[in-house]
């Protein structure tokens, strides 16, 4: 057997860990170049904030803008406030029974599903169904169920990082369970629920399949005035403009993908920043 | 006039199967100190936990027989106002994550016994007074209460059990991890507080239970051995296991 030298052992380990770590973040770096080298030119104030004309050939994606927004809006409305309650239920209170780990099971399921399957559901279910036809709040309800999981998980797991020690203390000066977990388990979990959360609306936002059959249009001449009405979204728009209408400028199609991808990437940032300001004050 | 203050009455509890506290029967004196000495898994922290009912945090935990505080079934009361009455502090300090000033007025603000801000630091001021933490931290009421030393964050945790107002006080051996002069602190504070408060000691310290006790009682294997006036406890104990224990000669068999 070769005998290595330690020097030459310790770098062969080094070498790989590298260059794995280079693997993984040169396809983003090239997305992103490629995207901004070929979309920044026909970005301006006109893009941004006026209609398509031309059959989506020129002017704008306001609309496509506007519709996204709208729907993640609303699905913020729907699947935060019950999302943070059922984690709450199911950290804080739910004992350790059949019922609490068949939803255990479900919930973990759940988020294994791939989109376009929610996609299908929303339409059968919200479009269908309800009879809310293809419109915003159906996209927005296809979207909540499907990040459900995900907000629940996450919640949890942001409540199960406050130490045990703090609630035993303020139950053992005869505070509710209730309070304890108003004035106590919140206040120390809201970091943690704040910075995942922002992150799975950065991940909706960017979502088509959910929204592909049940909320969005391929070309919507006016812009939505209730959540009733089929919108343009971003995800969808590029889609449209690259490869089902012929003769599209290629800039702009990159500035269509650029102004997504600034989206997204704003939303994440947030949560980056806002996890940074927490950890200041942190107490503990 | 002799009162009894908690009844314990052929009480026995159990974690899943195991059968850990063995058909107790003690009286506590109001205003006295009772110390319970014993070695490790002896039941002692569970005995103070059933009392103000911690121990039904944990599903796995059950109980037969009753306790009764000031004649009272202690199950049939409300478990935050028996908690209110009854208080305790553990092992390990558990300050809040928030400022020493914030941890004494958390739970009357919560309950909604003081509200005015004048109130408040008069709670504050009393209660720091009382656990001989004031002039330690008068300065720095606003730092957080995880900042400040271990023995001072017992203390602290004393302070925030007297804001309430408690008529029984459990201590399960608050002194473990604290050097001999914060230990002092706490146990010179111990026998002033009994003139107010009935007070139960949990310790692992022999020498303290003979310094601070009025009565001591032997745990083994989740059963009340021997109790006793400490001096006739420690002087001359009855049971021959009591004796071995608190000469040191204890072999578990």
């Amino acid at each position: 057997m070769i005998k290595l030298n330690s020097k030459f052992s310790q770098k062969i380990p080094f070498f790989f860990l590298y260059a794995a770590t280079i693997l993984t973040i040169i396809p983003v770096i090239t997305i992103i170049f490629v995207i901004i080298k070929n979309g920044l030119s026909a970005i301006n104030w006109e893009f941004l904030t006026s209609m398509p004309r031309d059959g989506m050939r020129a002017g704008g994606i306001f609309p496509a803008i506007l519709g996204t927004f709208f729907i993640i809006l609303l699905t913020i409305i729907f699947v935060f406030p019950i999302g943070i309650c059922a984690a709450i239920y199911l950290n804080e209170y739910a004992k350790n029974n059949l019922l609490t780990r068949v939803i255990n099971l479900a919930i973990i399921n759940l988020a294994g599903i791939p989109s376009v399957v929610y996609g299908l559901f929303g339409l059968g279910v919200f479009v269908i169904f309800f009879k809310l036809g293809v419109s915003v709040v159906s996209g927005a309800l296809t979207l909540s169920i499907m990040e459900l999981p995900v907000v629940i998980t996450t919640t949890r797991s942001a409540l199960n990082s406050v130490p045990y020690s703090f609630r035993e203390a303020s139950l053992s000066l005869g505070i509710s369970r209730w309070l304890t977990i108003r004035h106590i388990v919140l206040p120390n979990a809201v970091p943690g629920i704040l910075t995942g959360s922002i992150l799975s609306i950065a991940r909706i936002s960017g979502e088509t399949a959910p929204v592909l059959f049940t909320a969005s249009a391929l070309y919507v001449s006016y812009l939505p005035h209730s959540m009733f009405d089929q919108v343009m979204i971003l995800p969808y728009h590029l889609y449209v403009i690259s490869t089902q209408v012929p003769n599209v400028r290629k800039d702009m199609i990159y500035a269509t993908a650029f102004v997504l991808l600034i989206l997204v990437l704003g939303i994440s940032c947030i949560a980056i920043v806002a996890r940074i300001y927490f950890k200041r004050r942190k107490k503990w | 006039m002799v009162n009894n203050k908690i009844e314990v009455k052929n009480f026995n509890c159990y974690y899943n199967h195991d059968h850990i506290l063995k058909s107790l029967n003690i009286n506590i004196i109001q205003n006295e100190i009772l110390t319970i000495i014993g070695p490790a898994n002896s039941g002692k922290t569970t005995f103070l936990k059933a009392l103000n009912r911690m121990n039904d945090l944990n599903i796995t935990y059950s109980y037969k027989g009753e306790i009764f505080l000031d004649k009272n079934s202690i199950f049939s009361m409300n478990m935050e106002k028996l908690r209110q009455r009854i208080g305790i502090l553990f092992a390990i300090p558990l300050p809040l994550p928030m400022s020493i000033y914030e941890n004494i007025v958390y739970a009357p603000k919560c309950l909604k016994i003081v509200n005015k801000k004048q109130d408040q630091d008069i709670l504050v001021e009393r209660s720091l007074k009382n656990a001989f933490l004031w002039n330690e931290v008068k300065d720095r009421l606003n730092l957080s209460a995880m900042k400040i030393s271990g023995g001072q964050q017992q203390r602290l945790c004393i302070a925030r059990t007297l804001a309430m107002n408690p008529e029984v006080i459990l201590f399960d051996e608050p002194c473990s991890g604290l050097d001999h002069i914060s230990t002092e602190k706490i146990e010179t504070l111990m026998t002033e507080l009994k003139y107010k408060y009935t007070i139960l000691l949990v310790t692992n310290n022999v020498k303290q239970a003979s310094r601070v006790g009025d009565k001591t009682a032997f745990f083994l294997n989740g059963e009340l051995i021997e109790i006793n006036q400490t001096d006739k406890f420690f002087i001359s104990p009855k049971n021959k296991q009591t004796e071995n224990y608190i000469t040191g000669r204890y072999i578990i068999s």
